[in-house]
């Protein structure tokens, strides 16, 4: 059973709410249980609800964060050291800024089977007229696929290790596939940002 | 990098020179490209450029990732692109 909070209020959550749902959409075709957690429902009382009563192996945050957060709807912080030991056992991935700085170290110490994370922002570049169509931002595309690697491998049963190691795998072919064609090379230094601050604790 | 490497940096003045580099580099963005820098914000192109000149907080952001990759530069090159220019002379 996995949990995906996909919170949707700015421009940035509401990419990661649409490239987010190919990771459903995945997991669907895999007959595997999802919860996904969107929008509204991408509150601390509901996570903390689904964590504790449905147990999930594997969860998956999306959104903004800090060192010591992780944040779903209109940025209410639905982890932090506080509440932490609820992913006990659980293997994480939170695609947010600064994270992994402090609250993946905090994760693991509380329990955690393993996290995924970042110690920098997130950032990623995306097309302005394509907003409405999030899907078909071509600019957008390398960096959300790429870290969606990160999620695929984790719900195929990789452990965090694994699962960060196939995202940067992920990352350096898209980096050399983008260094040879007619796509903006502007795009390979945040994919190369990214994969420099990504993080795995076990 | 290491968080240490990483403040360290972060720490260094940030030169005139370098800034005019990055600044030339963003400049080659179409203005219709937007960034985010997750929970600071998105910014456009001339918004980044100007950030990068004053060298707030995303300004030197932007500078560390320009020149992180910069630097990277002869890593990222695999070997099939090594192999490619030594044939093509």
């Amino acid at each position: 059973m996995f949990l995906i909070t996909r919170p949707r209020y700015d421009k940035t959550t509401h990419y990661l709410f649409y490239w987010t749902g190919n990771i459903i959409q995945k997991a669907q075709r895999l007959g595997l249980t999802i919860y996904d957690l969107s929008k509204e429902r991408a509150s601390r009382k509901t996570v903390e609800s689904f964590l504790i009563k449905r147990s999930p192996q594997v969860t998956i945050f999306n959104g903004h964060g800090s060192n010591e957060t992780m944040a779903g709807q209109d940025n209410e912080i639905i982890i932090n050291s506080k509440n932490a030991k609820l992913l006990a056992g659980k293997t994480v991935y939170m695609r947010a800024c600064n994270a992994g700085r402090v609250l993946g170290q905090r994760i693991i110490a509380d329990g955690s089977k393993g996290f995924v994370g970042y110690i920098e922002p997130f950032m990623f570049p995306y097309d302005k007229d394509k907003i409405s169509r999030p899907l078909e931002d071509d600019l957008a595309k390398p960096c959300m696929e790429c870290s969606n690697q990160i999620a695929y491998s984790l719900i195929r049963g990789s452990s965090a290790k694994e699962a960060h190691e196939e995202g940067i795998k992920k990352h350096k072919e898209k980096i050399d596939e983008l260094s040879t064609s007619d796509m903006p090379p502007y795009i390979i230094a945040f994919l190369f940002w990214n994969i420099s601050n990504q993080v795995y604790y076990e | 990098m290491t968080n240490k490497e990483q403040e360290q940096k972060n720490k260094e003045e940030v030169s005139d020179e370098i800034v005019n580099l990055v600044i030339a580099r963003l400049e080659t963005i179409p203005p219709n490209v937007a960034i985010s820098v997750g929970k600071e914000g998105n910014f456009g192109v001339q918004e980044l450029i100007e950030k990068v000149r004053v060298k707030d907080e995303i300004g030197k952001k932007i500078i560390d990732m320009e020149l992180h990759y910069l630097r990277s530069l002869p890593e990222l090159l695999t070997p099939k692109d090594i192999e490619k220019d030594v044939s093509d002379h």
